[in-house]
């Protein structure tokens, strides 16, 4: 393996290497090596701006062409799937307030939770109401999932969940225990 | 559960918050005696009755203040600091 390349915790030689996933009534994907774009501080939103994307409002969830853009603060901004290398470069070669780079990629991990039980795992994992037309597909949750702050949102029938890349093993096998008791196993 | 309501999130369970106590001014340490110094640093008042309070929500790295009746645990409203209205 090249030195430059990155390593994430389920992979090879990760700290979390050797968890399973579970891949039944739930599934975990685990998609951490997914690229992203997120900057934060004084600039970001203009320079956002700049660059034509609108803004969508705190906590909820704007698109621009492919561009999912996740605005999680006045002047703080995850971007997700689309061009994402694009936006990277413009944003390396600007010259004006343009905010920090606030390392989603190195410091994210990103779980993506589906399956026909997710509904009832994930009232296990978070204390909010999630149920379809009380949690929209535009809207962003920052809360406690798993016992972890994560940055949680819709993914078509399921959630994906945004959190510190070093609790990974940890939010994996919390998921399990909670997939076990969802299914009326003993723990 | 019990619930506070962050200016930015809305109602979340209490354990999202971290309570950072009550909003104080500052004495200039240039001009203020030790004496002064020493119960800034090391003194608080804990007084009966309302309190302003700097509170956090943990996931969203949210600042805001609170007002908190410190008797009866009521949390009078919760507010951001760039609101209208701060004391």
């Amino acid at each position: 393996m090249s030195p430059l390349a990155r390593q994430f915790p389920l992979s090879t030689g990760g700290s979390a290497q050797g968890i399973g996933l579970p891949n039944g009534a739930v599934e975990l994907v685990d998609l951490t090596a997914k690229p992203r774009f997120g900057i934060k501080g004084p600039g970001s939103s203009a320079w956002l701006k700049g660059r034509g994307i609108t803004l969508p409002p705190v906590n909820r969830i704007g698109t621009h062409g492919d561009l999912r853009v996740l605005r999680l603060g006045g002047e703080d901004f995850l971007v997700v799937d689309g061009e994402l290398d694009t936006l990277t470069v413009h944003w390396n070669n600007a010259t004006g307030p343009r905010g920090y780079w606030s390392w989603r990629e190195e410091g994210w991990a990103w779980m993506r939770l589906s399956g026909r039980a997710v509904d009832g795992v994930m009232a296990r994992l978070c204390a909010l109401d999630l149920r379809a037309g009380r949690f929209c597909e535009d809207e962003i949750a920052q809360t406690r999932v798993a016992q972890l702050e994560a940055v949680l949102v819709r993914a078509g029938e399921g959630f994906d969940v945004f959190f510190d890349i070093a609790a990974t093993a940890f939010f994996v096998r919390t998921v399990i225990h909670a997939a076990k008791q969802a299914a009326g196993e003993r723990t | 559960m019990k619930l506070l309501t962050c200016p930015m999130n809305g109602p979340r369970n209490i354990d999202e918050f971290q309570s950072l106590g009550p909003v104080r001014a500052a004495p200039d340490p240039d001009a203020s005696s030790d004496a002064e110094w020493a119960r800034h640093l090391f003194r608080a008042d804990n007084r009966k009755g309302v309190a302003l309070e700097w509170w956090r929500h943990v996931p969203s790295n949210f600042f805001f203040l609170a007002e908190r009746n410190v008797v009866t645990n009521e949390v009078i409203r919760t507010f951001a600091p760039s609101d209208e209205g701060r004391p």
